[in-house]
């Protein structure tokens, strides 16, 4: 009797998608998003959009981080550069948006190489403060660069229209999110079971042992750095449009550290741990104001003034109980459930 | 099988009961309810201001409804933390609109933030008074629900740097300023004064945003021998500024501006900052109309809160008294279209704070008269200069 979810061949192992119910909640997971913003109201869609905005980035995170091992504070500078990329090529240089989302991946990937450089040789911290240095130092030179970055001043972005179609609207503007997040999963999906996944996964695991086996240390470091940075700058220009107001101060270092966080409580080195994390990280606060707000309306209040704080707590809170309890995130909480509804009502 | 399609019926069902009811024409009032948003920053040090606007807001919200409301109804106000962060502000707008269903907005956050959620606020038609942080985006080109009380920062510095001119002739200026949008308008307006007075300014310099040690630049202001001084910080930075003035026994006559004219900033100042000027559009706590403003919050706010007051509470204050006069003179039921129709409406109304308020057809900024104060540390104020 098959008691398990076991894989047969080479390619059932690769295989993006492994069974009916997963192809069914699949469909399900994409009907119910094409019809949320005929349901949400705006609130509910803007938070959506946050969501598929940050999954797209936190995907571009997972491959430097999650894929290859190489850890990086300053995810946000790459961020920012796409925003601003985008800003400069549609608002400054009336350019077509697709032109401006290209930039918006071309301009970071490029910036990349210069920070990709030194993780030839650098490691753990030294290479995670030498990103966090990297994102300050690209906030300066956009300071600098007023002829055309417009410095502190920022500059204003409309909604795009592409082929005709205005995203003008909350509803469309969601639909080019979700479009832009399910290419980027597909993609980031598609790299991980490909020689270059793996490529990055044996770096991640063992570099030494790596190069051995004829890796190209060096090329595949980049390429990750380079990968990463693209699609980082992509979600910066959807984030950019979304503000409707590319600034230094739209985009402060503590995204960096979100982007962290999701990872980490979602499941490093997982595409689905990355969207899991990041529907975790954006609802626990308004989640935890419901269960507020069912007690007392004085304690709804309180979270809603002091929201930040307790926001920055939560977040705390939720990682030190992750890594104590549940190390592999919540990709690793939806295993054991998934094991334990397959198995059910025996244990193994 | 039969389990995954009965745990996605019951996932879908779910999202549609959890989804938001639509929503109805100008929402945000019963029939003994009005309800009034704001999105202010509440944690964090930008919370100095934040927190102060909106006991503002209160203060004019409890005196409307102790005398009886609007109309009959009362006022509800709705305030929402966005920790001064942009993305914060337009979830958090959009959540006072949509899921609180207020009936108009006061406040928001600051200049940054409040750009930012303008195509919001356009978008949803909503009447809107800002009185945070007023910069020219916000009201050119005019909306037609965003009204703006205040004066341009370029205005304000424009009318400090003439004051210090006439007042100090001749003399060896310096000035320094932050990295960011405050910073290049403080010396924009700067610049506009010293090509039309043509000032001899031997120091210029500029400092990152969050910047705590000012001690070279100060001993470089000290060397080039400015007489007269242009504070460009905000809070923490003059604070900084001024305490490494008095530590290298230099003296020059200085000005800042009004976004750090707060009492508590004179405290932290201590003696390095009696004497300098500022300038503002509201009224010092230390005149008569400040005083009364005191009298007439103190049984209105709780102790912890009245300890909070300062000039932001007064320019909170003023928008507050402007909005809900402009939703009083629509009568029984008032609309978006009538409230917004009674703002523009809005002339020479007195809020015994700040000058007279006006708008009018296409002016959706009010333009405040400026005044010149000078710091009193004795008794902790910013006294009126004749």
């Amino acid at each position: 009797m098959r008691t398990g979810d076991y894989k047969q061949t080479y390619g059932e192992l690769v295989a993006l998608i492994d069974s009916p119910p997963v192809w069914l909640w699949s469909a399900v997971l994409l009907l119910a998003l094409i019809a949320a913003p005929y349901l949400l109201n705006s609130y509910a869609l803007s938070l959506l959009m946050i969501i598929l905005i940050t999954v797209t980035g936190a995907l571009g995170l997972n491959i430097l981080t999650g894929y290859t091992g190489l850890i990086s504070l300053g995810h946000v500078g790459f961020l920012v550069t796409g925003a601003y990329a985008y800003a400069v090529l549609v608002s400054k240089y009336q350019m077509p948006p697709l032109v401006g989302f290209l930039g918006a991946g071309v301009v970071p990937a490029l910036a990349s190489l210069i920070v990709g450089a030194p993780s030839l040789r650098l490691k753990g911290l030294y290479l995670a403060i030498t990103t966090l240095a990297f994102s300050c130092i690209i906030n300066t030179v956009i300071l600098e660069m007023r002829w055309l970055t417009n410095g502190a001043r920022g500059i204003q972005i409309q909604r795009p229209e592409i082929f005709g179609i205005s995203f003008d609207s909350d509803a469309a503007f969601t639909y080019l999110c979700l479009a832009i997040a399910a290419l980027t999963l597909l993609a980031t999906l598609n790299i991980r079971r490909s020689r270059v996944g793996r490529a990055f996964v044996a770096i991640r695991d063992n570099d030494t042992a790596a190069r051995v086996m004829g890796i190209n240390l060096h090329a595949y470091k980049l390429f990750a750095f380079v990968t990463s940075a693209f699609i980082t700058g992509i979600a910066g220009a959807l984030y950019g449009i979304y503000l409707s107001f590319v600034s230094v101060e739209g985009f402060p270092f503590l995204l960096s550290i979100e982007a962290l966080a999701i990872l980490i409580v979602g499941g490093l080195g997982s595409a689905l741990g990355a969207v899991l994390g990041t529907i975790l990280i954006v609802l626990l606060p308004e989640a935890t104001r419901l269960i507020f707000s069912l007690f007392s309306a004085q304690m709804d209040a309180a979270f809603t003034t002091g929201a930040q704080e307790l926001k920055s707590m939560l977040y705390g809170l939720v990682i030190i109980l992750f890594l104590r309890f549940q190390p592999r995130g919540l990709v690793g909480a939806w295993h054991d459930i998934k094991r334990a509804w397959v198995h059910w009502p025996l244990r193994y | 099988m039969i389990k995954h399609l009965a745990a996605a019926s019951l996932l879908l069902t779910t999202a549609c009961l959890a989804a938001g009811p639509v929503r109805a024409a100008d929402p945000g009032i019963t029939d003994t309810e009005i309800l009034i948003g704001d999105v202010e920053p509440l944690t964090g040090p930008p919370a100095l201001l934040g927190v102060a606007a909106s006991i503002g807001h209160k203060i004019a919200i409890a005196e409307a409804n102790a005398a009886g409301g609007i109309n009959g109804r009362k006022i509800k106000y709705v305030l929402e933390d966005d920790g001064y962060v942009t993305a914060r502000t337009i979830q958090g707008v959009k959540k006072v609109i949509d899921v609180d269903k207020v009936f108009a907005m006061l406040g928001i956050s600051g200049s940054g933030q409040s750009i930012a959620v303008m195509p919001v606020l356009e978008k949803s038609g909503i009447p809107t008074v800002i009185d945070v942080a007023p910069v020219k985006h916000l009201w050119e080109p005019p909306r037609k629900n965003v009204f703006v009380i205040g004066q341009s920062y370029e205005e304000g510095i424009v009318h400090l740097v003439n004051f210090l001119a006439d007042k100090n002739p001749s003399k060896k200026w310096g000035l320094i300023t932050q990295d960011d949008d405050y910073g290049i308008t403080v010396r924009d307006g700067f610049d506009s004064v010293v090509k039309t007075k043509k000032l001899n300014v031997v120091y210029s310099g500029n400092y990152k945003k969050g910047q705590q040690d000012f001690s070279s630049d100060m001993l470089q202001l000290k060397d080039s021998g400015a007489e007269v001084f242009l504070a460009g910080g905000i809070i923490a930075e003059n604070i900084a500024i001024m305490k490494e003035i008095e530590k290298l026994g230099i003296k020059p006559v200085t000005g800042i501006f009004w976004p750090g004219r707060i009492e508590p900033v004179l405290k932290l100042m201590g003696p390095a900052g009696d004497g300098i000027y500022a300038v503002d559009y509201v009224e010092s706590f230390a005149g008569a109309a400040g005083k009364a403003f005191l009298e007439k919050a103190k049984p209105l706010v709780s102790e912890a809160e009245f300890k909070g007051i300062n000039r932001y509470t007064i320019t909170g204050y003023a928008a507050a008294k402007v909005l809900i006069a402009a939703i009083e003179r629509c009568g029984k039921q008032p609309t978006w279209a009538c409230t917004i129709s009674e703002l523009e409406k809005t002339k020479n109304v007195e809020t015994g704070v700040m000058a007279p308020i006006s708008f009018g057809p296409g002016v959706r900024f009010s333009n405040q008269k400026l005044q010149i104060m000078q710091a009193d540390t004795a008794t902790l104020s910013f006294k009126p200069v004749d």
